[in-house]
C-alpha cells in the first residue's frame, strides 16, 4: 500500500469528537448557568427573599429570630374529645394566641412623612 | 361610510376615557412636594435612610417571627383539632369554616409582606438627595402596603377570636350534653 492509498483517518474524526472534553465542560457550565438563573427567580418571587434573615441587610436582627418553637405543644389529632382534652387545647389555644396578640404588629405609622421628618414644614 | 364614522367616534371616545383614566391613576400615585419639603428630604437624606433600614430589617424579624406563630396555630392547633372532632365524627364545620377564612389571609399576609417588602426596596434604592419626589413616593407606597400588612394581622387575629368563641360554644355543649347524660 503506497502513501496515497492510506485512509486519513484525522479527516474522519468530527468536530464534536475532537472537541468532546470542551463541549462536556462547556454544556455544563450552561446548564448550572440555567439553573442559577431559574433558582434565583423562585427565589425572588416565592417570597423566600422576603423571609431569608441571612441577607446582607438584615445581619443586625438575625439573632432575636425565633429558632426553637419547643414551647409550641403539638396537639394530636387522634385521641378522644372530652372536657379533659378540650380544655388541653383550649390552654394551649390560649397560650399561642395570646402570644400572636402580644402586640400590634405592623401597627403605627413609621412611614408617614412626620415620622420620617419629612413631612411639609408650615411657615 | 356611515358605518366607518360611527366605528371612529366610538374608538375615539374609548381611546379618550382610557388616556384620562390612566392620567389621573398615575397623577393619583405621584404626588408633588413643596420645594420646602424637597429641601427637607434632601437635608434628612441620610437619617431617613438609616431610619429606613431599621425598619426593613425589624420588620423582616417581625414576619419571620409572627409568621411562624400563624403558620403554627393553624398546622399544629387548629387543623389537627378540627381533625380530631372529624375523626370522632363530631360536627366541626364552623371550627372548618373560620379555619379556611384563617388559611386564606394567611396567604395573603405572605403575598402583601411581600408586596410591602419590595416596595420598600424600591424606596430605598431611591437617591433622595437627587431625587426626593421620587424617593417621597416611593415611601408614600410602601406606607400603603404596610397598612395593607396591618390589615392582615388584625384579621387574622380576628379570625383566632371567632375561633376561639367557637371553642368556647362547643365546650359549653359538650358540657351541657355531658350533664343530660349524666341525669
Amino acid at each position: 500500500m503506497n502513501k496515497a492509498e492510506m485512509p486519513k483517518i484525522e479527516n474522519t474524526i468530527s468536530f464534536k469528537d475532537r472537541h468532546r472534553f470542551s463541549l462536556m465542560i462547556l454544556s455544563s457550565l450552561v446548564i448550572t448557568m440555567v439553573l442559577v438563573v431559574i433558582s434565583m427567580y423562585v427565589y425572588d418571587n416565592s417570597g423566600a427573599a422576603q423571609v431569608d434573615l441571612s441577607r446582607p441587610g438584615y445581619i443586625s436582627v438575625r439573632s432575636q429570630a425565633v429558632t426553637n418553637n419547643a414551647d409550641f405543644q403539638n396537639y394530636s389529632s387522634t385521641g378522644e374529645v372530652n372536657q379533659e382534652t378540650i380544655s388541653e387545647f383550649q390552654s394551649l389555644f390560649v397560650n399561642q394566641v395570646n402570644k400572636a396578640k402580644s402586640f400590634d404588629a405592623f401597627g403605627g405609622d413609621p412611614l408617614s412623612p412626620n415620622s420620617l421628618g419629612i413631612g411639609a414644614v408650615a411657615e | 361610510m356611515m358605518t366607518f364614522k360611527r366605528y371612529f367616534v366610538i374608538f375615539t371616545i374609548f381611546a379618550l376615557t382610557l388616556s384620562s383614566v390612566s392620567f389621573f391613576s398615575v397623577s393619583a400615585q405621584n404626588n408633588t412636594i413643596t420645594s420646602q419639603q424637597a429641601e427637607q428630604i434632601r437635608s434628612n437624606c441620610v437619617s431617613t435612610k438609616n431610619t429606613l433600614n431599621q425598619l426593613h430589617a425589624s420588620d423582616a424579624l417581625l414576619r419571620v417571627n409572627r409568621g411562624q406563630v400563624y403558620e403554627s396555630i393553624l398546622t399544629k392547633l387548629m387543623d389537627r383539632f378540627n381533625g380530631r372532632l372529624s375523626n370522632k365524627n363530631i360536627n366541626n364545620s364552623d371550627f372548618i369554616s373560620i379555619t379556611d377564612k384563617y388559611s386564606s389571609m394567611l396567604d395573603s399576609f405572605r403575598a402583601d409582606y411581600q408586596t410591602y417588602e419590595e416596595h420598600l426596596s424600591i424606596a430605598l434604592n431611591v437617591d433622595c438627595s437627587s431625587n426626593p419626589t421620587e424617593f417621597y413616593n416611593a415611601v408614600a407606597s410602601a406606607r400603603t402596603k404596610r397598612d395593607q400588612v396591618h390589615t392582615d394581622v388584625v384579621k387574622l387575629n380576628q379570625f383566632l377570636d371567632q375561633y376561639q368563641l367557637a371553642l368556647n360554644q362547643f365546650e359549653k355543649d359538650y358540657q351541657t350534653a355531658a350533664k343530660e347524660v349524666i341525669n
